[in-house]
């Protein structure tokens, strides 16, 4: 399959910010020992070469699709990233030089995904509406950023709607120690859903709401966007929290039994 | 430059955001217009030959123009160069108009922006930082960066 690495390498290297960079260890394919390389994250998309201020990249790796999972290793404060959707999909294993910034990265990288954004962004839409009902201001007030439509007011927000972001419409890489928590899991609360959901094969991909709304209607009123029956909505902050309670929890469980030498069986997250 | 190619041919498999048999003709000279089917995932465009397993291609919509043609064809265009520019050929204006929309939308750069107009604008509404709820304010791709101008032609 063609991909242009100019396209790729221009995006990398332009004026957009790079949202996290460091040093990390990475795993060969062929050479299986780690070597140190200089890892930029850009939107979903995580770039490395062998030193900063080298030119050239030496790869990238598209960020969707995976998990994210600490692992055993004989390096310390490793993690991978995993794609397991289907056979012969790869995983690549790094490892950060100390805790904290082994946290960091996982945190970091598990929030690259295109899913994840658009989930933010929907629930800041809908805060941003509820703001304009409550507090109807004089429009000549309307802050000096250009909003996101300057040249086709009417169709305002009706771009960034596409549905409701049901839970199997979510999807975010799960963090797991040696087990691959799906993000369905942490989000089967509500028995509403009339789809099934799988208990432990995650499911990686981010099920697209096709119901683009039609850009030239006028937008549905306060609270109707449309639900395809994809499952019931998803608050973002649940989502955040359980992100943020996760990754805690394991790291904290990764260093107790790094320090017993055992090894338990136990769930990691009590969804009660 | 490397890449994780599998799992990109991988995620041309999911679902999609849109797909459909369009013209598509490459950037180079003398490229002429042939019939791919073309998905959108995520923030990119994948195009197969027809009755292809394997994309043919796949292109990052992210720092890119998408431009109306003419009543029935859009273009993406990388770099600013003319040699990096793909042009499309739908079957109704309609049709032309929704893929423009759709990819505009799926640029991640340009979903954040938005989030950042978004912010702001709550900020500014209601006094608070919709994204201290979630620990995120202080993230380097959330910034609200002074002078902040959207083209919605530009990604």
């Amino acid at each position: 399959m063609k991909i242009t690495g100019k396209i790729l390498t221009h995006f990398q290297s332009c004026s957009s910010p790079v949202d996290k960079e460091g040093y990390l260890y990475k795993k060969g394919e062929r050479n299986t020992s780690y070597q140190k390389r200089w890892f930029m994250l850009k939107a979903n998309l995580l770039f490395y070469k062998d030193r900063p201020n080298h030119r050239d990249l030496l790869g990238v790796i598209v960020l969707e699709g995976c998990s994210v999972q600490l692992c055993e290793s004989e390096e310390q404060f490793a993690f991978s990233l995993v794609w397991s959707g289907e056979p012969g999909l790869r995983t690549y294993k790094l490892a950060a030089e100390d805790q904290p910034s082994q946290e960091s990265w996982i945190r970091a990288l598990l929030s690259a995904n295109h899913g994840y954004l658009a989930t933010l962004v929907m629930d800041l839409e809908k805060q941003y509406k509820e703001a304009m009902k409550a507090f109807p201001g004089d429009p000549s007030q309307q802050s000096t950023l250009a909003g996101p439509n300057t040249e086709r007011p009417t169709q305002s927000l009706i771009w960034l709607n596409s549905g409701t972001a049901a839970l199997s419409q979510y999807l975010g890489p799960s963090v797991g120690a040696g087990h691959n928590f799906s993000t369905n899991e942490m989000l089967q609360v509500p028995p509403i859903s009339s789809k099934p959901t799988n208990k432990r094969s995650p499911k990686l991909w981010p099920k697209r709401n096709a119901n683009v709304v039609p850009i030239n209607v006028p937008s549905p009123p306060q609270g109707e966007w449309s639900v395809t029956g994809s499952g019931p909505k998803v608050e973002f902050s649940e989502l955040h929290e359980d992100f943020g309670k996760e990754v805690k929890e394991l790291i904290a469980d990764w260093l107790r039994r790094g320090q017993k030498d055992v090894i338990q069986e136990e769930d990691l997250i009590d969804f009660g | 430059m490397r890449f994780n190619e599998k799992e990109l041919i991988s995620l041309s498999r999911q679902p999609s955001e849109r797909a459909a048999e369009l013209g598509m003709r490459g950037p180079k000279k003398g490229d002429v217009v042939k019939r791919r089917l073309v998905k959108l995932v995520v923030n990119f465009l994948f195009y197969f030959r027809t009755d292809e397993e394997e994309p043919q291609g796949a292109l990052l919509l992210e720092q890119c123009r998408v431009e109306r043609e003419d009543s029935l064809a859009f273009s993406i265009t990388f770099l600013d160069e003319a040699e990096r520019k793909y042009l499309f050929e739908c079957d109704s204006q309609e049709q032309c108009q929704e893929w423009i929309d759709s990819i505009i939308k799926a640029s991640y750069e340009f979903m954040r922006k938005n989030l950042i107009f978004y912010r702001t604008e709550i900020h500014r509404l209601t006094g608070k930082d919709p994204l201290e709820q979630y620990g995120i304010e202080d993230e380097t791709r959330f910034q609200v960066t002074s002078g902040l101008q959207l083209m919605p032609k530009d990604i």
